[in-house]
């Protein structure tokens, strides 16, 4: 006892003065991320305001930009058509999602564990590629429809139609509605199911009168999120919208320069802004139902061991069901490109065997700039991918625990970005790099690219962060604080250690996006910057099917190879 | 001079008002324990003495240095008031083994290399948790972690230690023998010791003084014994030891006592706060107090058995009187019927 009983130690002393210094990490945190969300969005809003691009020497402030624009038919037809597919694909992808929900997480399933990571894939893999995919296995002479000719003599299905790309936007996004609906399921302890049981009510009535309608705010949110999706949806469209002329918003801004010849700055910013004010209440209304999610998480009862429904009979109806869903939305797609990218030529009367070829990858590997993709894609994604994690971890700590309003100022800045779609933010930071001269040397670096990605998927990275960090038990925190750590301490030798898996799995994750990422780049395209994502999406355009193949391929590996080592270190999927 | 000053201390989140003004000291060597149901604030008072909550006024001292005064707005952070606080959870850092998760404090106050060593062995030593220095906190049981977290707190010698609830995470029999280990503990080093619990069996045995909390305010304070035996106020009275509640009409008060006259019964009692001639009245008494008795007599009550609980060294039986029900220790099984009761004078308070 004798050499506990020392006097007191009091806490060292000189870092009192250095509280006034402590401050400064998180100031810079909130001003960057302020500066790097609002610089490009403030940059459109002005530059819609203009009547010429803004480098241009005569230039004035006005609204001609928006009356133009509003005068043209097309943006009319295209705003029509993202309302139309947007709504289509809720009315698909929610119900069905749903049941998926349901199913695995509620049922005796058969084979579930392994399913579900395939039930995924959509969600993992290029929407450019995805759509690429069904054009190759199912566009008029793809190898499902040869097939289907062979088979009923015809094609039954037309793809470039706006039904099928509501069909084919829908069922490639139920991953969406599933993630949500299944964690609000697995979240309802059977305890009140089997309280209504007890209560005398059938397994039927128990899904109809007690898990349903509790779970009825995560399906409503993801009908908004679906919704918001529908309206910024880009690849798809592009490619399917395309050989019939369908625009949608995002086309018809990516159209207006072929449409005038002209770099016509300001139209596109107009539509821009016409885009976000569409999407800003939507990301504000998800805002209010995910807290409604939340609040119904503290109401129902403990997260206990879920008992399984028999399915009975019904299961052959599931198991078609789900394996209908997974040829369609996964196998279709995934087995067109992979078909497309080993043969010279594809129609009717054309053998695989005839066809075989490795020339599509050799040329790839011989182009330059395709191989400059490829490993700027894999950096983006490997290096870039920790240093915005870093970044998001930084922006995390700044408001870990502090509920002042600094933290609800930084809550609504990573919301922002929320709203506008990848080939915004892609344009607004060209405009950035353009438009302060001391950037400028950056613009065609990889950095740039960096950076728009970092900025897009900060509401999606902010939300990992902030899950691992609400793990960690306060009082874990707190214990140092009262044995006397100061707050930059805690974060760095409690905090950090404590949430490094979360960490990890973060990086898997965002590697996974970077990867599939890619109408982020399509305006920050250069030499020097060149991604996967965009490399396809201006192939795409100027019609090398056989690299865009290969490319497309070479993509869906690289997701894969993350998708595989998250599996094998159990990172959690979803949030 | 107190270890532990606070003084009119007022604290609310948003309009909900959790401490109304509470004072207390904690002198040198001196455990005094938080005691009152949920919600009545004591574990805010602890927080806020640890500095993990902030009161709007009032004065907080340890030793002879303000750590927090409402008026000149001085608010040391938990960082910088040299504490030791024992977490209800014990909150140990999973990524920490034994030896660093007691070392941190020490790393924290720039102690020696061997210095760390040294006291850290020292601490883990004393509180026999030696042999587990290099074990994680997820390898100990949940006795040992809660010494591993009492190590922590005390190995660089604060003032005054904080204990949230520290014996409510372990088991029944555990916590008993917890119970001894640690008041012996702390009178063996001399802690200054304020302890949050909601167990009166527990702050009886622990503690030197007893803080009784009821809605953000000290209900009563004093040693264990005056809180037992002479409470002040009836929730004191009810809220120590197990009761019996005889609603009835105070028809008289003398020389301190009152007779309370209910359904079916007539007794004198120590008059206490609130009793007045001619309004309503209850009467309390311990379980332990009522005494079976034979015949009718003095300060007596016929009941009728209810029924008997056998409790293994002693029965429980349970009276009707009137509409009031009374329970009461026996070392014997009873016939059913009637019996008398005797409600000692002394121990029977009428509020």
């Amino acid at each position: 006892m004798a050499s506990i009983a020392k006097p007191t130690l009091p806490v060292a002393a000189e870092r009192n003065g250095l509280a006034l210094l402590a401050g400064v990490p998180r100031a810079l945190t909130i001003v960057l991320t302020a500066a790097v969300v609002l610089a490009p969005l403030s940059l459109i809003v002005y530059q819609s305001l203009l009547s010429a691009p803004f480098f241009d020497a005569v230039k004035k402030v006005g609204i001609d930009a928006y009356a133009f624009i509003f005068s043209d038919p097309d943006f009319w037809s295209a705003l029509v058509n993202s309302l139309l597919i947007a709504a289509g694909m809720t009315l698909i992808a929610v119900p069905l999602g749903g049941v998926l929900a349901f199913v695995m997480e509620r049922t005796d399933f058969p084979g579930k564990r392994i399913i579900e990571p395939l039930l995924l894939v959509p969600s993992f893999v290029s929407p450019m590629v995805l759509s690429f995919g069904y054009v190759v296995a199912a566009g008029p002479v793809g190898f499902y429809s040869v097939l289907a000719t062979k088979l009923f003599g015809g094609i039954p299905w037309g793809l470039y139609s706006l039904p099928a790309m509501a069909v084919i936007a829908g069922l490639t996004h139920v991953p969406n509605v599933y993630i949500y609906a299944s964690s609000a399921l697995k979240n309802l302890g059977s305890d009140v199911e089997e309280a209504a049981r007890v209560a005398g009510a059938s397994p039927f009535r128990v899904a109809i009168s007690v898990s349903l309608p509790l779970i009825m705010p995560a399906l409503l949110f993801s009908a908004v999120l679906i919704f918001f999706l529908g309206l910024e949806l880009f690849g798809l469209p592009l490619v399917l919208g395309d050989p019939e002329g369908h625009l949608v918003l995002s086309t018809y801004l990516y159209k207006l320069t072929n449409k005038l010849g002209t770099p016509s700055y300001h139209l596109m910013a107009a539509v821009a802004v016409c885009i976000v004010a569409l999407t800003i209440p939507l990301v504000l209304l998800q805002r209010r139902l995910l807290q409604n999610v939340r609040k119904y998480a503290t109401i129902k009862g403990k997260a206990g061991r879920i008992r399984e429904l028999p399915l009975g009979r019904w299961k052959w109806l599931a198991v078609a069901l789900v394996g209908l869903w997974l040829f369609v939305a996964v196998i279709v797609p995934l087995t067109g490109i992979a078909l497309r990218a080993f043969v010279t030529n594809w129609g009717f009367g054309v053998s695989l065997a005839e066809a075989f070829t490795l020339n599509n990858f050799h040329e790839v590997f011989n182009e330059p700039t395709d191989v400059r993709a490829i490993i700027n894609t894999v950096l983006l994604g490997t290096v870039g991918g920790a240093l915005t994690v870093a970044c998001y971890t930084a922006i995390g700590f700044a408001t870990h625990r502090r509920n002042d309003g600094w933290s609800r100022i930084v809550d609504y800045l990573v919301l922002i970005p929320r709203a506008v779609p990848g080939l915004l933010i892609g344009l607004a930071f060209l405009w950035v790099f353009l438009f302060f001269p001391p950037l400028r040397p950056l613009r065609e670096t990889i950095f740039s690219m960096w950076l728009a990605y970092t900025v897009v998927w900060l509401a999606y990275g902010m939300r990992l962060i902030s899950s691992s960090l609400l793990q960690v038990s306060t009082e874990l925190e707190e214990a140092a604080r009262t044995i006397g750590a100061a707050r930059g301490r805690i974060s760095r030798e409690i905090t950090l250690p404590l949430i490094r898996h979360g960490l990890l799995g973060s990086w898997l994750l965002v590697f996974m996006i970077f990867e599939r990422e890619y109408s982020t780049g399509v305006y920050l395209l250069a030499p020097g910057t060149e991604v996967i994502g965009a490399e396809l999406v201006s192939l795409w355009q100027g019609g090398a099917i056989d690299v865009v193949a290969a490319l497309s391929l070479i993509n869906i590996l690289l997701v894969f190879v993350g998708l595989a080592i998250a599996l094998r270190f159990g990172v959690r999927l979803r949030d | 001079m107190p270890e532990l000053t606070v003084e009119n201390l007022h604290l609310r989140y948003g309009d909900n008002e959790i401490l109304k003004g509470v004072a207390m000291t904690l002198s040198r060597g001196e455990v005094v324990s938080l005691l009152g149901p949920s919600g009545s604030g004591k574990t805010t008072l602890l927080r806020a003495v640890a500095g993990l909550e902030v009161p709007h006024a009032g004065r907080i001292l340890i030793g002879d240095k303000v750590v927090f005064d409402g008026a000149k707005d001085v608010d040391i952070p938990a960082e910088g008031r040299n504490l030791g606080l024992v977490f209800q959870s014990y909150a140990l850092w999973p990524h920490k083994t034994v030896f660093d998760n007691v070392a941190y404090g020490l790393r924290l106050r720039r102690a020696g290399r061997d210095a760390i060593g040294q006291r850290v062995r020292a601490a883990l030593d004393q509180l026999s948790l030696g042999h587990l220095a290099e074990r994680f906190p997820h390898q100990l049981s949940g006795g040992q972690q809660q010494r591993v977290a009492l190590a922590r707190a005390l190995v660089y010698n604060p003032p005054v230690i904080l204990l949230d609830e520290p014996l409510s995470n372990l088991d029944a029999k555990l916590r008993e023998e917890a119970r001894a280990w640690l008041r012996e503990l702390i009178m063996r080093m001399q802690l200054s010791a304020l302890c949050v619990t909601h167990d009166q069996a527990e702050a009886l045995a622990m503690s030197d003084r007893i803080l009784l909390l009821n809605g953000g305010r000290i209900e009563q304070q004093g040693t264990p014994q005056q809180m037992y035996s002479a409470p002040e106020t009836l929730f004191t009275a009810d809220f120590m030891g197990s009761n019996n509640r005889l609603p009835g009409r105070v028809a008289e008060i003398r020389d301190g006592a009152a007779l309370l006259e209910g359904q079916g019964f007539r007794l004198w009692g120590t008059a206490k706060k609130g009793a007045a001639p001619g309004g309503d009245g209850v009467g309390m008494i311990r379980l332990e107090q009522i005494r079976i008795a034979e015949g009718p007599g003095d300060n007596r009550l016929a009941a009728d058995l209810s029924t008997s609980m056998y409790l293994g060294d002693k029965w429980e039986h349970l009276f009707h009187v009137g509409d009031a029900r009374l329970r009461a220790y026996g070392s014997e099984p009873l016939a059913a019927g009637r019996h008398w009761l005797e409600l000692p004078k002394q121990a029977f308070w009428v509020f």
